[in-house]
């Protein structure tokens, strides 16, 4: 079963075939759900009655619906809200050659990920991929499917670095404000993107989770991006949900540059779509 | 006892040669992080140098006053009482950097000095791998998994002096590993190794309290790494065992045994390798970036000599 999410992941992530299939059983949700009664409890927003739990332990599971109704998509990061660029902004989104989206050029891509770069929030959240989160003293950890990346969010007071060196992950705190795990990061590189577009990430990138769990299966996060360097304003994206897999056990996914390229001369070639990976 | 004794030689050595692994550490690492890392290292060291003096004097010190606070204890100490050692392992635990021969910095958790001959299977791949280190390498023609940054595993991400974090939560022990950000987890709540596991890096562990020795059984490897910076291999049928046991606060003693018959034709018993507790170290991300990679080949490999820029 896991091997068979990592896969159903991975094509996800890398072919937008599949995600038509996904929306065909999307469309069927309402039916199943209706039958089987496994949907999770609905999250009601105005029922503030009860204090949320503050344990986020859990392997979780984006929802997999997208910008448009009954439509999947990758969308914790919503193109839709992304603010104007900089110039700065607007000449690395130049620059980047994503594998999907309308700027995608057949034969010419260079997304990181090609290329195996470590991933990194906030693209690391972006997508429908399980991670699990651990609570211990003093620190959140989050275990990410997705290039089996760890982070370390720190909860035992300390203050953001002030000058941090430039890192993929970036340096984290976190901290509860009511029933709201708020995690603050900065000391990022430059060298990723935070969607699959070319979204650039520039090293004064701020970066706002903030986590609730509505119910015992729902998690509720949304991602804020303050990123005056790459944009002319706040990047607030919608709440994102997730549904907790209390079965699921993170499985290893690497990214290995073999593979990268043997995907690439036996799919993505064939599919005209995309170039061998820069290597 | 007396090679409790010996063993307590150890913290001492690992003062004196502390900078120096990272200086002759082989190559393989991406430059910035090793710069940046080597400085972390020196200036710990340097925070250290008045302890410097501590190997000719030990013997008096020793006899005469308590060892100061942040020098590890001694083993021997701890073999002396017979309280039960302690099941918490974690901690930030950095390998003592003394290798096979007494005083000189070398990376033998898994020790070369020990290995059983090789299969003809194992052989081959022996054969077929080319080093950075040791008597085999020959520069321009390295083909390590990790100059194509593939991801480390164990053993051999136990073998090298490099920092990991024990963490243990209700039926795992999870372990961080600085080199390459790579973590692991080992189940210990109670389920058996699987029957017929997928190939993978890192392998499928379970581990278990025996007395006061933790024991860590994985199986289910992939064939594409080595067991050690020379090109040893690691087929699919290795069975791993890791054994540690906490001697004392600050000292963590971690065996390991390689069971692989499809290339060696006996297992490979590695003698128990001594780690110190940092309490105040924190991983840091350490991540292999292949242009980094080949940033270090232009800039360092290249101009010793060494390695060209890899199969990339």
């Amino acid at each position: 079963m896991k091997d068979a999410m990592e896969k159903a992941s991975r094509m996800c992530l890398r072919m937008m075939v599949p995600l038509a299939l996904l929306g065909a059983i999307l469309l069927f949700t309402p039916i199943l759900s209706s039958q089987t009664g496994k949907q999770p409890e609905a999250p009601k927003p105005g029922d503030t009655s009860a204090p949320l739990s503050h344990d986020l332990s859990g392997v979780w599971m984006q929802y997999p619906d997208g910008p448009a109704p009954g439509v999947p998509g990758m969308n914790a990061i919503d193109e839709r809200f992304r603010p104007p660029f900089t110039p700065w902004g607007q000449a690395r989104f130049d620059a980047a050659r994503p594998m999907q989206g309308p700027t995608a050029v057949a034969g010419r891509e260079n997304a990181p990920t090609l290329h195996c770069d470590p991933d990194g929030p906030p693209r690391v959240l972006n997508l429908p991929n399980p991670f699990e989160i651990i609570q211990i003293p003093g620190r959140v950890l989050m275990f990410f499917e997705l290039g089996h990346v760890w982070r370390t969010i720190w909860t035992d007071g300390r203050a953001l670095p002030k000058d941090p060196d430039p890192t993929w992950l970036g340096y984290s705190v976190g901290k509860w404000e009511g029933d709201t795990f708020v995690v603050d990061t900065i000391g990022f590189n430059d060298k990723l993107w935070v969607d699959v577009y070319g979204s650039p990430r520039s090293d004064q990138m701020h970066l706002t989770e903030r986590y609730r769990r509505l119910n015992h299966d729902t998690l509720e996060m949304q991602i804020t991006m303050d990123d005056p360097k790459a944009y002319r304003g706040i990047w607030v994206n919608p709440p994102k949900l997730h549904k907790l897999e209390p079965t699921w056990e993170i499985a290893e996914w690497f990214c290995v540059i073999e593979e990268e390229n043997a995907y690439s001369d036996s799919i993505r070639k064939p599919a005209g779509g995309i170039s061998t990976a820069p290597k | 006892m007396k090679e409790a004794e010996d063993k307590s030689l150890r913290p001492q050595l690992c003062l004196t040669n502390f900078p120096f692994p990272q200086i002759l550490i082989p190559p393989q690492l991406p430059l910035f992080p090793l710069l940046r890392r080597t400085i972390l290292r020196m200036t710990y060291a340097t925070a250290l140098a008045t302890m410097l003096a501590m190997p000719i004097l030990a013997p008096i010190l020793s006899a005469q006053t308590n060892q100061p606070s942040g020098t590890a204890q001694t083993p021997g100490r701890a073999a002396a009482t017979t309280p039960p050692l302690s099941h918490d392992l974690s901690g930030v635990w950095m390998q003592y950097p003394d290798g096979d021969v007494p005083g000189v910095p070398g990376m033998n958790a898994v020790s070369n000095k020990t290995r059983p001959p090789l299969t003809p299977w194992g052989q081959a791949k022996f054969d077929a791998a080319k080093p950075l280190v040791g008597p085999r390498a020959v520069p321009g023609v390295e083909n390590n998994p990790e100059l194509r940054c593939e991801p480390d595993g164990p053993p051999k991400l136990l073998n090298l002096p490099n920092p990991f974090e024990i963490v243990q939560i209700p039926g795992r022990v999870l372990m961080f590993f600085e080199l390459g950000h790579i973590w692991r987890e080992i189940w210990t709540d109670g389920r058996p190794l699987p029957k017929d596991p997928d190939p993978t890096y890192l392998g499928y562990s379970v581990g278990k309290w025996e007395g006061d020795t933790f024991v860590v059984d994985t199986i289910g490897f992939n064939d594409k790494l080595w067991d050690d910076s020379y090109g040893d291999p690691r087929s699919d049928a290795t069975h791993l065992t890791e054994r540690y046991r906490r001697l004392n606060h600050d000292t963590l003693e971690l065996q390991i045994i390689i069971d692989d018959p499809k290339a060696y034709t006996k297992a490979w018993v590695s003698p128990p390798k001594l780690h110190k507790l940092e309490p105040a170290w924190e991983i840091a991300e350490w991540f292999c970036v292949l242009d980094e990679d080949k940033a270090y080949d232009e800039v360092v490999r290249k101009p010793a000599g060494l390695a060209p820029a890899a199969n990339k």
